[in-house]
């Protein structure tokens, strides 16, 4: 029996090793979560607005060009759930804070918690945003090991990654996406189109959950006088005519109606907006930095009208 | 709890330790033990049906105790009926309900009829299949009098929960399973580094075989009317390639398993698709479940005996019932239909019980009978995963509809990488076929190579492993 475990020991040794590393990697070197982290918490006092959700934001809203001081804490895949989250435990300390941008897009009010794809994100909420995520028990061994969250696989990539880049910061100092700079080539927009349409396709229209969260937040800020902007983020029109028109057109609608319920929200469609082209995307859903610039300065100059 | 996750990595080891070091002293303690970590490996799915197992467990160990003092013939199939009527009702309430409602309202519809009924919403037990077809078996047994009845409820209880082979099997026989939860269990150092190995195959063929191919699969089934004839081939290969590497690497990971706390469990696959007729092919999968149906379905229904209209007839049945075993579906007792429409002529020309002994023996290449062989057995077996795989009938229909026309020849739009991997999987089978399992490799004589061959399987597991999926089998 002592042979057993000895030899399994020293067999497995190397791999507990390499764990070890995976795990200093993960803590020790800085990527989205913890600079924004860094970022948040050094200008929560100062930000006057503060913009959720996820890549379509991260990469869609450059604060550089809103008049006020923004801050861009979206994030790739970041939900309702964790736009809620952040905003309850900051939101008694942004003693400045006058406006908030949430996008309400296809993936947002459907979106489902945990779900495989992006099951890992909330370890690192929890432990390089430090935000208590009520999604993670107190015996999943992923709460206090970060290593085990991803893939191995995953791990090499983010690894070559920070080798080539000396970083794993996809951001700037106010939050931005600043690697989505070059526009989409036009011959791939229709495949890529096809593509992710099917991909963010959940074959659901329940929107209770996140609606409920989102009012949530709406009537917090109507306490704290905070003017929320609810807007569709503009997508390709190819991709855009791939959805379920149904789904999509229930989001514009629950926009407009939060917009007319609550005096203090603006809802904003940018959907079928005609100033957004083909070289304003990064690929079939994403604005590019030229996009980016141009829905930055669309939103401010509502920001500022109000 | 998935085998393929970080908890049972903690799980299992804090179990040995617990098992081998701490409850180690007294038997009735370390199967009480070993009762408690199965309820609980349970309960991380959910606890809410760890009655059902209770249930059936203790339904069946005061039938056994009935039976075995029970002479008069009519009073034992009584006790039989109540087993059976137990174990068969919370199958048939919780897997069939819905099914049975809605093919009779279809039935009803098809004559002109309409007919009001509701369905319920009922979720399916993880397991459910396996643990009651294992517990019936003892009950059986016990009433055909081919195992004496345990007076010892700690190791039937143990018996019927053991957590490496509740969920997916391997359906365990009474026979071989119960004595070894009442003999005192001793360490054995080549039978744990056998259990390590399985462990590390069944890691292999399920979080890089199955879990690559399903990513696949997926996309081509979800999508199958927008494929070519080579691409949906394809995705049936794949499919095949998902659903073995799932089951047997669930399987391979509960004998490891087993085997690491001194237990043996049946072997349940043995590299199914070199099978060079049909008749091999069921040998070689799923063994536990098909000769379960053998020797309480097939031979009760007269078996090999009587007319070939019977055999026939009795082959019909089990393959139905087989199908249906694995869901609610007619899309299973297709399945079920084609292997038993493919396997008759085997019984018409008494061949079903041919190839016993490994292929090609003492050779390395096959011989061109022997590819030829193995190809039109795995091509039937593809075709008819097909349906196991579609969510309805019409839908597998099209899909095979789509397979066979002229896109057949044209160039699949699928992951070549993978089928080369795939392919090198197979000859590595092939040159392993006569061995207990595929990392028995005990014949190199080096050890620095043994052990470099253990290290490779390691790197591709943590490296090239997909996506984490469900156990198929979780949902029979």
């Amino acid at each position: 029996m002592k042979q057993f475990l000895k030899y399994t020991l020293l067999f497995l040794l190397p791999v507990l090793v390499i764990i070890l590393l995976v795990e200093i990697f993960y803590r020790s070197v800085p990527n989205n979560y913890t600079y924004k982290h860094e970022l948040i918490e050094s200008q929560k006092e100062t930000v006057e607005t503060l913009i959720f959700g996820d890549s379509h934001t991260f990469y869609g809203l450059n604060p550089k060009y809103f008049s006020s001081k923004t801050l861009n804490m979206a994030n790739v895949s970041q939900t309702l759930y964790f736009d809620k989250l952040l905003f309850e435990k900051y939101i008694s300390e942004m003693k400045n804070l006058k406006h908030i941008i949430i996008p309400l897009e296809y993936t947002t009010m459907s979106q489902v918690d945990n779900t495989q794809e992006d099951i890992w994100r909330k370890y690192f909420y929890a432990e390089q945003m430090e935000l208590d995520v009520p999604l993670i028990t107190w015996y999943d061994i992923r709460k206090y090991s970060l290593a085990f969250t991803q893939k191995f696989g995953v791990t090499v990539r983010y690894y070559k990654e920070y080798k080539k880049n000396k970083t794993l910061v996809g951001c700037d100092d106010s939050g931005w996406g600043n690697t989505y700079i070059s526009a989409i080539d036009s011959t791939e927009i229709d495949e890529l189109a096809k593509i992710i349409s099917r991909k963010h396709d959940d074959a659901t229209s329940d929107f209770s959950v996140n609606k409920k969260r989102l009012n949530s937040i709406i009537e917090t800020c109507i306490a704290k006088d905070i003017q929320v902007i609810l807007v569709n983020m503009p997508v390709s029109q190819p991709y855009l005519k791939l959805l379920n028109q149904e789904e999509v057109q229930g989001i514009v609608d629950l926009t407009q109606e939060l917009g007319f319920q609550n005096e203090n929200v603006t809802a904003v469609n940018l959907l079928y907006d005609t100033r957004f082209q083909l070289n304003d995307f990064h690929d079939a859903d994403h604005l590019n930095s030229k996009g980016a610039k141009k829905c930055s300065q669309i939103l401010n100059a509502i920001l500022e009208a109000n | 709890m998935l085998f393929n996750t970080v908890d049972f990595a903690i799980f299992l080891p804090i179990v040995f330790v617990l098992y081998w070091f701490v409850f180690n002293k007294a038997l009735k303690v370390q199967n009480v033990f070993l009762i408690c970590v199965s309820y609980f490996f349970y309960a991380c799915w959910d606890w809410h049906f760890l009655g059902l197992i209770l249930l059936s467990s203790l339904v069946d160990y005061y039938v056994g105790r009935y039976l075995a003092h029970t002479i008069d013939k009519n009073k034992r199939k009584l006790g039989l009926i109540v087993s059976l009527v137990t174990n068969l009702g919370i199958l048939a309430y919780f897997k069939y309900y819905n099914f049975f409602v809605e093919s009779f309202i279809d039935g009803f519809t098809l004559f002109g009829a309409s007919l009001e009924a509701s369905t319920l919403q009922i979720i399916l037990p993880v397991g459910i299949s396996f643990y009651t077809f294992q517990t019936l078996s003892y009950t059986i047994d016990v009433y055909r009098n081919n195992i004496k009845p345990t007076q010892n409820i700690i190791a039937f209880l143990a018996f019927v929960s053991f957590f490496p082979q509740l969920v997916a099997g391997p359906i365990e026989r009474a026979s071989n399973l119960l004595p070894q939860f009442t003999k005192v269990r001793r360490f054995n150092y080549s039978s744990s580094v056998d259990g390590l190995k399985l462990i590390l195959l069944g890691l292999f063929q399920k979080m890089v075989i199955a879990d690559n191919c399903a990513v696949i699969v997926n996309q081509i089934f979800m999508n199958y009317s927008e494929q070519s004839g080579s691409t949906l081939f394809f995705g049936a290969f794949f499919f095949a390639f998902q659903i073995y590497g799932d089951f047997s690497g669930y399987s391979n990971i509960a004998i490891g398993s087993a085997r690491i706390l001194g237990f043996n469990l049946m072997q349940n696959f043995n590299m199914p698709y070199l099978s060079r007729n049909l008749g091999e092919f069921w040998r070689r999968w799923h063994i536990s479940l098909s000769t379960w149906f053998r020797d309480y379905v097939y031979i009760p229904l007269g078996g090999n005996r009587g007319s070939k209209g019977k055999v026939i007839r009795n082959v019909f049945i089990v393959f139905l019932v087989s199908g249906l075993w694995h869901g609610a579906n007619w899309t299973f007792v297709i399945w079920g239909l084609i292997h038993a429409l493919c396997f008759i002529p085997l019984v018409i020309i008494g061949s079903n019980a041919k190839f016993q002994s490994t292929a090609d023996k003492g050779r390395y290449l096959p011989s061109l009978k022997t590819i030829f062989q193995i190809g039109l057995t795995f091509f039937i077996v593809v075709l008819a995963w097909v349906f196991f795989r579609s969510e309805n009938v019409s839908h597998a229909l099209l899909y095979i509809k789509g397979m066979f026309n002229w896109s057949l020849m044209s160039m699949p739009q699928v992951s070549k990488g993978l089928i080369l991997f795939l392919v090198v999987y197979m000859i590595f089978e092939w040159l392993q076929r006569d061995k207990i399992h595929m990392l028995d490799i005990s014949f190199i004589k080096s050890k620095p190579i043994r052990i470099l061959i253990y290290y490779t399987l390691v790197f591709i597991v943590f490296y090239f492993a997909g996506n984490t999926q469900p156990f198929i089998y979780f949902q029979f």
